[in-house]
């Protein structure tokens, strides 16, 4: 005999495989808009910015399906809390999505043969693997619902803020010319697009938190300095 | 949680029946406001109830708080009928049936010696899952028919009974025939109807099983929407099957399997957070 | 389902048809329908005949003299005269008899369906249905050993008896009536806190109300042609007046029958048929109204 509501289940099922292949897109935008970053592949960067329609899609497709199961199937209790966290993540996953957009389009502007700068560079680089490291993370916490790692990734996320404030300080002292100077800003938007990444992945872990424990927490970053305060709404 | 008990004072909504050419309007219920009252709380202590052998409850204890709706789910035969037919003593009317144990009345034991039965079932009505309006009867003697029949007549009687079917939502659609039959109605005007009779006779608190699982949907919302007015002046425990009524309707929620508590707990905790692992089989439907 | 045969190139029967089987199912429908229905026939056939016979064979006798006058007891006019005395008297004795048998019948029958535990009701109705099944004769006996020997014929003594023939009837007929008053009302009388005696005449009993007369009706109907207790208790009367004194025989119905049909007079012979068809007629009488009133009934409660 079948469990009761099986098809309910498989299609509560369905959706979550929907939202965690939504982060397996993201890092996927994520590496391939790092790349283009280091190698200055305008291409690469285009197809980025045109593939994000796919994130999109995903989206919609999810909003579409909590939309349904709310209407005819009347979730409670734990069920409902994880329709409630999918509808939060997706969103964060097309934030993620836009973020990644974001950097992809500051490659051409940033200039075919600008002078670059060695620390930004590898800092800029560090980031960009810290914030996939994050986003896999964030998966991982979701699917498998462990608590322990999503609180982990408060502690992670304080390291790409770290190196965001770095970013910052080198841009600054970068130098006089104007070219040097000039890619120094684009590198201070990437970095803080590498960083609003971050934040969406500590989203990610309170809902996780959330669905498990059925509370809700903000979870503080521990930098003390830091201008960003993780609020649900995920902005700064 | 807590609702600010601050109900304006009665409110007479135009009488739509009056105006020539308009349809009165399907959805809204012109209803006369309640005035406001301190409800009486019913503990439940140490409750015991059989069925000849069975032990159908199991040594159950339940606060109801005053003035807020509590609803008792769980699956068939956990015991929720059985239950709140022992706190109006309607138990003890089935062959080879009894209870054993406390339910307080406030601070009175309605199991104590020397208590009537019938002034419990005074103090404590209930409203069936059937409508059951008396059929040799018209719409005004059914709502008078528990005050005629214990000695409040004339003048009193009249204002009672058409006090309750305008609380009801009742007046403006029947007030053209009050001496036709009682049985004439639609069903949810007849389970309507009961509730009238059932709130004429003033009682403390209401005890509803199953109320509207014979209705259609709009039906049901018109009475789900009376349970909300009169929580501002009874206690109610309404049974019921529909999950998506509890959670509309009631304050809190008590989860009962085969005869004992498993939880009680105000309904947004139960439904979005239950503590124990049965309730929250029970309401995502993984009981298989 | 189909049964004909797979010819080559001819249509295929449809799903829907039944071929033989249903033909010899459809012909074995009409002959028990047939059956059943001659049946019927052969019912109100029987009626028929008895009621043609009775007015044959009353129709010289009756006349409106016959229902409004006395015996006659003139040699010289032996066809005339009626059978007022008795039908007068029969009216009086089962009005007394029905005075005396319902109200204690729909009190059994209240007490049996709403107080008495479940083991006395169930002997109460045994008791009732026995009672029921005792040979009349044996209940005209018995009331004749303690009311007439010793003393002498009443009215009275045949009213008790008829009354004792009339409880059981009346009796079972009001326990199945009150027994159907759905115990949803009873529930909801008590959930009011009203008490017991309050539900039982205010809800039960105007709810039950007419399939309580029906019964009493059909009481009056089975009563009104008894013979054999009043053979015993009220069969030695006065033709010459029409007596309405209880305390003394009373003329009746079934005993003039008796008497006329053993009378050596031709002409008492018709007389015996005519006041034969006046039973018949009252009780058809009764029979309908009792059907009427059960119909009204059934409709308050059954909707």
């Amino acid at each position: 005999m079948r469990e009761t509501r099986h098809q309910f289940r498989e299609d509560l099922a369905e959706l979550e495989r929907q939202v965690l292949g939504g982060l397996d897109l993201v890092i996927s935008q994520l590496d391939r808009a790092q790349e283009s970053i280091a190698y200055q592949d305008v291409e690469l960067a285009s197809m980025v910015v045109a593939d994000d329609d796919r994130i999109d899609g995903r989206y919609l497709e999810v909003h579409q399906g909590i939309l349904s199961m709310l209407a005819r199937q009347a979730p409670v209790a734990s069920d409902l809390r994880i329709v409630a966290a999918l509808l939060h993540v997706i969103r964060c996953i097309e934030r993620m999505g836009d973020q990644c957009v974001n950097i992809a389009k500051l490659v051409p502007l940033s200039g075919y043969e600008s002078p670059k700068d060695k620390d930004i560079l590898d800092a800029i680089e560090k980031m960009g693997l810290q914030a996939r490291s994050q986003v896999l993370q964030a998966k991982q916490a979701l699917g498998s619902r462990n608590v322990r790692m999503a609180q982990d990734l408060v502690r992670q996320d304080a390291g790409i803020n770290r190196l965001n404030r770095d970013i910052f300080k080198r841009a600054v002292e970068i130098g006089d010319e104007i070219d040097m100077r000039e890619w120094g800003m684009f590198m201070i938007l990437v970095a803080r697009c590498l960083e609003r990444i971050g934040d969406n992945t500590v989203d990610i872990a309170e809902q996780v938190v959330f669905v498990v424990t059925g509370l809700f927490r903000e979870m503080d970053d521990a930098a003390p300095h830091s201008t960003v305060r993780m609020s649900p709404e995920g902005g700064l | 949680m807590e609702q600010d008990v601050d109900l304006p004072k009665t409110e007479q909504v135009p009488d739509v029946s009056t105006t020539p050419g308009s349809p009165p309007e399907p959805e809204t219920m012109e209803r006369e406001r309640l005035e406001p009252a301190q409800g009486h709380s019913v503990t439940v202590k140490d409750l015991n109830a059989y069925y000849g052998e069975h032990h159908a409850i199991k040594g159950v204890s339940i606060a109801f708080p005053p003035n807020q709706v509590t609803a008792l789910i769980g699956p068939s035969g956990c015991g929720k009928s059985t239950l709140v037919r022992c706190i109006n003593r309607m138990h003890e009317e089935i062959p080879k049936a009894r209870a054993e144990g406390t339910v307080l009345l406030d601070d009175e034991d309605i199991y104590g010696s020397g208590v009537d039965v019938t002034a419990v079932r005074r103090q404590i009505g209930m409203v069936f899952q059937k409508a059951n309006p008396f059929p040799t009867m018209s719409i005004f003697d059914n709502v008078a028919s528990g005050l005629k029949l214990s000695g409040i007549r004339g003048a009193a009687m009249r204002e009672r009974a058409n006090h309750s079917l305008r609380a009801v939502g009742l007046w403006n659609e029947v007030s053209e025939r009050l001496n036709r039959p009682g049985v004439g109605l639609s069903g949810g005007q007849q389970q309507r109807l009961c509730i009238a009779r059932t709130i004429a006779v003033e009682p403390e608190v209401i005890l509803m099983d199953e109320p509207c699982s014979a209705l259609d949907p709009i039906a049901t919302l018109k009475v789900e929407e009376l349970i909300d007015e009169l929580k501002s002046r009874y206690t109610i425990v309404i049974v019921t099957h529909n999950l998506q009524q509890a959670a509309r309707v009631a304050d809190s929620v008590v989860f009962m399997l085969d005869g004992e508590v498993v939880e009680h707990a105000p309904t947004n905790d139960i439904f979005s957070n239950p503590t124990d692992e049965r309730t929250e089989r029970y309401v995502t439907g993984k009981f298989g | 389902m189909s049964v004909a045969a797979q010819t080559p190139g001819a249509p295929r029967p449809s799903r829907l048809s039944g071929g033989a089987r249903q033909r010899r199912r459809k012909a074995v429908n009409r002959f028990v329908m047939g059956l059943s229905w001659f049946a019927a026939i052969i019912a109100i056939a029987a009626l028929l005949l008895v009621i043609v016979d009775v007015v044959i064979k009353a129709a010289p006798a009756i006349s409106w003299d016959f229902l409004t006058q006395l015996p006659s007891s003139s040699f010289l006019n032996p066809s005339g005269g009626g059978i007022v005395n008795s039908i007068v008297g029969s009216a009086i004795l089962i009005g007394l008899s029905s005075l005396i048998s319902i109200p204690i019948a729909i009190l059994v029958a209240i007490y049996t369906t709403e107080f008495a535990p479940p083991q006395v009701s169930s002997v109460i109705r045994f008791a009732l249905d026995i009672l029921n099944g005792v040979p009349t004769i044996v209940t005209g006996i018995f009331i004749y050993g303690i009311l007439v020997l010793g003393h002498q014929q009443s009215g009275w003594a045949g009213a008790i008896a008829l009354a004792i023939v009339q409880l059981p009837i009346v009796a079972r007929a009001a326990q199945e009536v009150l027994a159907l008053v759905p115990s949803s009302l009873k529930e909801a009388g008590l959930a009011l806190g009203l008490r017991r005696w309050r539900i039982v005449t205010r809800v039960i009993l105007p709810t039950a109300a007419g399939g309580l007369i029906t019964g009493a009706v059909l009481g009056i109907a089975r009563v009104a042609g008894e013979t054999a207790p009043l053979l015993f208790t009220t069969s030695v009367f006065s033709n010459l007046t029409t007596n309405t004194d209880p305390s003394q025989a009373l003329a009746n119905i079934p005993v003039t029958i008796f008497t006329l049909s053993e009378s050596a007079t031709p002409s008492d012979h018709a007389k015996a048929w005519a006041a034969a068809l006046v039973l018949i007629v009252f009780v058809l009488i009764v029979s309908v109204v009792a059907r009427t009133l059960n119909e009204r009934s059934r409709r308050k409660l059954g909707n």
